[in-house]
């Protein structure tokens, strides 16, 4: 069966501008990723390394330098293409209430989504409320404008919209960002709930690993705009094989106070895609570089059942890391 | 001795419907070398109190009682003049998005010497390079150089912090110093703060709606709920032993702290009541499994070893 979305060796450029007009640069290198049927992907990484401009990519909001994007085992080109795939996967935009205009009433906008894509509504103020109810919001909400809402609601709000066309995928950018815990929570069951419901299949974008623990059945890692690390959520966790992943966990703060970090999981920032290291391009922060790290790029290779990553010693690092991880859970 | 002592604090906020009262009731104190953090669903009035103790309240905001002793004075007491003059020498704030702090056409380094010239008396360039290099920029004299918009979020907050150091305050007051960053440079901001707590011999009031931040970095919590702190205690106590409902409640429905695959998370359901009419008695009794019928009596507040709960029905 074909996975809902396949992205093949994926690229994206983005011109320079000023007099070099022609150049361009490298933002996404040759992304592979596919989400199943029912399926939850989580696409991590710090910041910049180029994950809204994949799900913009994806949803057709920007261009595509290279490899191909299929919804359903059908290629998606051109105008038509996109069209349909904006129909049948839905995006939740990273600032909720932002993303919603501000004239507009709940309940128009949850609809909105029929009228953008010419779809015949008969009752609208029946569907907005069908909608509402979906999230567990009443239905005197829809009356209620954007800056009425709480951030809890603006995300709920998000979501009824993007399953107004009952899609089968849904591209969701930090889904919890800025939330309260009490509501994040709310938010995660509700997205578990519809899954369930309607077998939707997820992409969820965001650096908040709690967030993938609880919701991805498959994490895929991004540095620089290349897939570093890919796999099983719960075995990345439990002995991820790219020091990159590794740190990532490492600086996630735990809520207890006995078990704080002393050192520094990760140092300095992510290297400008202008000036991108050589070698293997984690090589200027990565605790375990050696000698040839500087001068030969490793490659994304497979690692076990359903695994990849894209480190020289991935192998070593993911039983060094899975013994470790299985003595402090002991 | 404390360095920063609020005392019965309250301040409400002038709004249609009538008076929104913000924080109520709060006192709370942070001593040198100590790191306090102030956690509360958002609306619970953690960045009011932390405008009040920095003297920063906007317009439409009144202190309707209560003391702010820095350093043993109560500065609601002085003088408007002398009050700002205090403050801005001896308090200094880091908010969560550094951008809102910098002007974006000045280079980092003509903004830090106006900054040390207006605040910290006569400090020279390599003074600030100094403290730039200390909070951990890597090439301080090219930072100098930078504009605000051309330095990543980590680095502008890194920023932020060297210029509320270079003032050498009292104490240093930080309102969500990472919930705009992404989580490696979330760790790397924490680990500034814990050695600051040492290296700078002031206190630090850290407001933060992350658990994880309040973990790794804080001393003491205070645990706000609708403007009131509703409990108080040492950061290990805090997390292994709540006493609270509202403190148990956050602490249970943390996606960080919930084992992964254990179904649907806990959550608290509800929202924080409507702050222009509060009840007479426990505000979160609405929200919370343990409300019986004395709840709606004033809640009386309970003080035990280094920890303080307000609630009808939990001891200190
Ligand atoms: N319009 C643009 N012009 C030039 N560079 C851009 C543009 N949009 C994004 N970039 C660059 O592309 C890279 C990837 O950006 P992107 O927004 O996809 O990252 P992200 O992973 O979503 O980050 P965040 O976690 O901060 O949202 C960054 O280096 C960014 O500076
Ligand atoms: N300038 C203002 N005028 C009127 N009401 C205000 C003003 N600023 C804040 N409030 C209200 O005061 C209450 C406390 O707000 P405050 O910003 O202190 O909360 P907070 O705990 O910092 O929340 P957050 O986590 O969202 O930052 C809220 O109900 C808020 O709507
Ligand atoms: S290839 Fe070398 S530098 Fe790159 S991640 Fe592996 S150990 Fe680190
Ligand atoms: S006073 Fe009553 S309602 Fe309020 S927190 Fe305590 S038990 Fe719950
Ligand atoms: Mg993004
Ligand atoms: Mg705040």
């Amino acid at each position: 069966m074909s996975a809902v979305l396949e992205l093949s060796r994926m690229s994206v450029a983005l011109p320079l501008g000023g007099f070099l007009s022609r150049a361009r640069l490298p933002i996404l290198m040759d992304v592979s990723l596919s989400v199943g049927r029912g399926e939850s992907v989580a696409l991590v990484g710090e910041s910049g390394s180029g994950k809204t401009t994949l799900a913009r990519a994806v949803m057709g909001l920007q261009a595509v330098s290279g490899g191909s994007i299929a919804l359903d085992g059908q290629a998606v080109e051109g105008a038509a293409g996109h069209a349909r795939l904006r129909r049948d996967a839905a995006m939740m935009f990273q600032d909720a209430t932002a993303s919603l205009s501000p004239r507009l009433t709940v309940g128009y906008l949850v609809t909105e989504p029929f009228r953008i894509h010419g779809v015949a509504l008969p009752d609208p103020e029946g569907m907005a409320r069908e909608l509402l109810a979906k999230v567990g919001l009443p239905p005197a909400m829809a009356r209620r404008y954007p800056h009425e809402l709480s951030g809890g609601q603006a995300r709920r709000v998000g979501v009824a919209r993007a399953l107004a066309l009952k899609p089968r995928l849904v591209i969701a950018d930090e889904p919890t960002a800025g939330l309260d815990v009490s509501v994040q929570a709310e938010v995660l069951n509700l997205m578990a709930d519809l899954r369930a419901e309607m077998g939707l299949a997820y992409l969820i974008i965001t650096h908040n690993l709690a967030l993938v623990r609880h919701v991805a059945d498959r994490v895929v890692v991004l540095y620089l705009g290349r897939v570093v690390e890919e796999g099983p959520t719960a075995q990345v966790f439990a002995a991820p094989a790219h020091p990159y992943t590794a740190s990532l966990i490492a600086a996630e703060p735990r809520p207890d106070p006995r078990q704080r970090r002393m050192d520094l999981a990760i140092r300095g920032e992510v290297p400008s895609v202008l000036r991108r290291p050589s070698g293997c391009e984690f090589h200027t922060r990565c605790p375990m570089a050696r000698e040839m790290c500087r001068t030969t790029a490793p490659t994304l290779a497979p690692i076990g059942a359903g695994r990849q990553a894209r480190c020289h010693f991935a192998d070593q690092n993911k039983d060094q890391q899975g013994e470790q991880h299985a003595v402090e859970h002991r | 001795m404390s360095v920063l002592s609020v005392e019965g604090l309250s301040v409400s906020y002038r709004v249609p419907g009538g008076r929104l009262q913000a924080v109520r009731d709060v006192s709370l104190s942070v001593g040198r070398g100590e790191v306090l953090g102030i956690m509360g669903e958002s609306g619970c009035g953690k960045s009011t109190l932390a405008a009040a103790m920095i003297g920063l309240l906007p317009q439409g905001a009144e202190v309707a009682a209560g003391a702010i002793r820095l350093n043993g004075t109560d500065m609601l007491r002085l003088p408007g003049e002398e009050q700002r003059r205090l403050r801005g020498q001896r308090i200094a704030m880091v908010f969560q998005d550094p951008m809102t702090a910098f002007n974006p056409v000045l280079t980092i380094g003509r903004q830090l010497a106006d900054f040390v010239g207006a605040h910290g008396g006569g400090k020279g360039a390599a003074e600030i390079a100094g403290m730039l290099e200390r909070v951990g920029i890597p090439d301080p004299g090219r930072c100098l150089g930078r504009y605000p918009h051309e330095l990543s979020g980590g680095m502008r907050q890194r920023v932020a912090i060297a210029a509320a150091l270079l003032m050498q305050p009292d104490v240093l007051i930080a309102d969500e110093p990472t919930t705009a960053l992404d989580v490696t440079m979330e760790a790397q901001i924490i680990h500034l703060l814990r050695d600051l707590r040492t290296s700078f011999d002031g206190a630090i009031v850290v407001v933060t709606h992350h658990l994880g931040v309040i973990a790794e970095l804080c001393d003491r919590v205070a645990v706000m709920y609708a403007g009131e702190v509703v409990e108080e205690a040492g950061v290990d106590a805090l997390f292994h032993d709540p006493r609270h409902p509202y403190t148990r409640a956050l602490l249970s429905c943390d996606p960080a702290v919930v084992m992964p695959g254990s179904g649907h998370l806990p959550t608290i359901g509800g929202r924080i009541p409507d702050l222009t009419a509060l009840p007479a008695g426990c505000a979160f009794a609405a929200r919370c499994g343990m409300a019986e019928a004395g709840c709606g009596a004033p809640v009386p507040r309970h003080r035990g070893a280094g920890r303080s709960v307000l609630c009808h029905r939990s001891a200190a």
